[in-house]
């Protein structure tokens, strides 16, 4: 479950136009191009071609889940489903609309006709076939065993006895292992993400990792330090969909495209290309780590600058409810009073990761319509620090000497007048260390969002390493980035609380 | 009557008060404060049970007493910083506990000036002086300046009106916080305990101060260890032991004459 809704991921507009773009020039050029490199091939026009000719697709997909869509170094969208689609549309004479839209937002794109296609490593399942229609199967998938390249003690799943196997939560693979643990006598340990279960596997603390094969073998291919000593499992087979009883002549078209690859071999090229051993997505020496900054930075930034933002909007909202709640704690409406302590206390005895689900998977289902990541992860993060800033609100105007509201009171000033020229104003000062602490804690807990797909700094470092598998550099350069980001955040904070309070 | 409308009941007040003074220039005795069987009750502590008094217009009173008497909280029950738990406190005629009565606009007219000043260190000595009247009576800034300034000119402190609270002794803070309270122009003022937390040599000023008011005719009721002040400025003495009031008179009768046990033990030890 988790899995997939990590794999969903937010893509800005502009970059989903962008690569719309790109699809449909990409297309037009096929088509420019096509008949002047083979003219003898619009001759033999097939019905199926025929049928499809000049005509545009719009293709949905996911956005990482290599090796069958990710982005290489230069942005651009490619893997198995990518080239081969492409290719075929190239052979048959029809152009596609690629939007990459996570694998969930990609099937509810076809089911709202925003779609007319969906390829995106699709299991073909009977209970799919009951909504979609297929193409013949494109790849057979199926799982295999992996284990680290220097390790000469395991040679078959016998050889597993006492050991841990790394699978991933909810995968065919999980299943298998599941189903041979207690016949071997191996622990199994589900994790989230193709690249934290090979980290295990090199830091030791799995010996093996049992994954869908392309995955596997394009992890291998890229150098993520891992070999395979057993033969693949026979499993499912993967398709492209469309609504069930529609566009019979691009299945049609794409049937025949990938026999034809299949018959002159450019198909076993395509697919070696990215899992075999002479695989092109393998780089001839591994780039090195400012090659890796380089390539790394531009979504590196993306995401900060998501983080920054989110945390921004998240921590005014945060600040309102602190003040008015913070009162309202304080207040000798016994109602206020209780509906402040009510909220702290929930928000305070439950897990961030808890209410992110809930606004994002939870609600939309509660209420019937859906809801922005972005209002999600802002609800989320507001609202749990809501309730810390209710307290600090509440501990700072309890700090201000009980003198300062008798003093003002004998006056004659208000309970409200007193608050806001004589107490607050000084509880303020009180108050501006725990808050820069808590936007500080907040900036860090945006990072919980990746959960739900949110494009933060975290997330779009995990994109990177879903595909290059370079998982400590890839953290190390994030973890500077938010050392430098908190610290330059701090810094600004403490000048202006210094300024406003000589 | 009612003073629900709070605009109507600040003039009523008001008027009240002033027509009580006439009253009292006539010669009828309206009550500036009227206390009958007030009683304090803290949890399993009863610290006031049953004080009955009553203070004219006019009149200086000091309260003496050992420390837990009581002294403070009867003194906080007059502008109803403290709630009685039962009796009656009513000033000019006004009972404090009837809900409703207006609190604030009450207090406008009761001045009180704490033993820790509790002055506002967020702002300035002068801003201190003008919030109340620029707040409450909506006196222009100008004129709320101009009065902060002709009473800090009364009590001394002229050239601090642009320093901070915390940049001055504790002496020139109580005496401003003594012109914050007049200010408000009130037609009482309170004293608890207003030189007990000053160093010695700074006492003499600040009781100047609260010797010019007793002068000027301005009602006044004092919570003090001063007993020689006491005895100089008070128009009556009442002392207060274990809730109670145990003797009252004036300053010649108490100091000098004092008739219950209790007193003469309480003036063997402070004088």
């Amino acid at each position: 479950m988790i899995a997939k809704h990590v794999r969903q991921g937010w893509t800005s507009g502009p970059g989903r136009w962008a690569i719309g773009l790109l699809a449909l020039v990409l297309g037009l050029s096929a088509l420019i191009v096509a008949p002047l490199a083979t003219p003898a091939q619009a001759a033999e026009d097939s019905p199926a071609a025929q049928a499809v000719h000049g005509r545009t697709f719009r293709v949905a997909t996911d956005t990482t889940f290599a090796p069958f869509e990710f982005r290489d170094s230069s942005g651009k969208l490619v893997g198995i489903d990518m080239d081969l689609i492409r290719k075929i549309a190239d052979i048959e004479g029809f152009s596609v609309q690629i939007q990459s839209l996570g694998f969930n937002a990609a099937l509810q794109a076809l089911n709202s006709q925003q779609a007319d296609v969906v390829i995106a490593g699709m299991t073909i399942t009977d209970q799919r076939k009951q909504v979609y229609d297929f193409t013949d199967p494109y790849f057979d998938s199926g799982v295999q065993m992996a284990i680290a390249k220097d390790n000469d003690q395991i040679h078959s799943y016998k050889d597993l006895q006492g050991t841990v196997v790394a699978v991933k939560t909810g995968s065919e693979g999980e299943a298998f292992a599941k189903q041979r643990a207690a016949q071997y006598g191996f622990t199994v340990k589900a994790v989230d993400q193709s690249s934290t279960m090979y980290e295990m596997v090199k830091s030791g603390n799995a010996q093996a990792v049992i994954d869908d094969y392309p995955v596997l073998a394009y992890g291998i291919a890229q150098g993520n330090g891992l070999k395979t000593v057993t033969k693949k499992e026979p499993g499912a087979s993967y398709g492209a969909a469309v609504r069930k009883g529609e566009n019979k002549e691009f299945v049609a078209a794409f049937n025949e495209g990938l026999a034809k690859m299949k018959a002159d071999g450019s198909y076993k090229k395509l697919v070696d290309s990215y899992v075999g051993h002479s695989s092109k997505g393998a780089p001839a020496s591994r780039p090195g780590f400012f090659e890796l900054v380089r390539q790394a930075f531009p979504s590196l930034m993306l995401g900060l600058r998501n983080t920054l933002a989110i945390t921004a909007i998240s921590f005014v909202i945060a600040l309102a409810i602190g003040i008015i709640l913070g009162l309202w704690r304080i207040s000798p409406n016994r109602i206020l009073s209780w509906i402040a302590r009510i909220y702290v206390a929930v928000f305070r005895g439950t897990p961030v990761l808890v209410w992110a689900f809930f606004f994002y998977l939870g609600v939309p289902q509660l209420i019937g319509h859906r809801i922005s990541i972005w209002l999600a992860g802002a609800l989320t993060l507001s609202l749990n620090s809501g309730a810390y800033l209710v307290e600090i609100v509440r501990g700072a105007i309890d700090s201000v000497d009980v003198g300062q509201m008798e003093g003002a009171r004998s006056l004659g000033l208000t309970r409200r007048m007193a608050l806001r020229r004589v107490i607050l104003p000084q509880a303020v000062r009180f108050a501006t260390p725990s808050i820069i602490n808590q936007l500080v804690i907040m900036l860090k807990d945006s990072s919980l969002l990746l959960a739900i797909g949110f494009g933060e700094l975290l997330y779009q470092a995990q994109q990177i390493y879903a595909a290059n598998f370079r998982v400590t550099e890839t953290l190390f350069m994030v973890g500077v980035i938010y050392f430098v980001a908190i610290s330059a955040l701090t810094w600004m904070a403490n000048m202006l609380d210094r300024r406003l309070h000589r | 009557m009612n003073f629900e409308d709070p605009d109507m009941d600040t003039r009523r007040l008001t008027r009240r008060i002033r027509q009580n003074q006439s009253r009292r220039n006539q010669g009828e005795s309206q009550m500036a404060v009227s206390i009958r069987d007030l009683h304090k009750r803290y949890g399993d502590t009863e610290v006031l049970k049953g004080i009955d008094m009553e203070v004219k217009p006019g009149e200086v009173i000091s309260i003496i007493g050992p420390s837990g008497a009581g002294k403070s909280t009867l003194l906080r029950c007059i502008n109803a910083l403290e709630m009685p738990t039962s009796g009656t406190i009513s000033v000019y005629g006004i009972d404090i506990s009837d809900p409703k009565t207006n609190i604030d606009k009450l207090r406008e007219h009761v001045g009180m000036v704490f033993q820790h000043f509790n002055l506002f260190p967020n702002m300035s000595v002068a801003d201190n002086i003008m919030l109340a009247p620029h707040m409450l009576h909506k006196t222009p800034k100008e004129d709320a300046r101009q009065q902060a300034l002709d009473l800090l000119e009364t009590v001394g402190l002229q050239e601090k009106a642009d320093a901070r609270p915390t940049d001055l002794s504790g002496g020139q803070q109580q005496r401003v916080a003594i012109a914050r309270a007049l200010a408000m122009h009130p037609d009482i003022m309170l004293f608890d305990e207003a030189t007990s937390a000053l160093d010695p040599e700074m006492v003499g000023d600040v009781l100047e101060v609260i010797r010019s008011l007793a002068e000027g005719g301005m009602t006044m009721i004092l919570v003090t260890h001063e007993m020689a002040f006491a005895r100089e400025v008070s128009s009556r003495v009442i002392f207060t032991d274990a809730g109670i009031i145990e003797e009252e008179g004036t300053p010649e009768q108490i100091f000098g004459h004092p008739q219950s046990p209790r007193l003469q033990s309480f003036l063997s030890k402070v004088l």
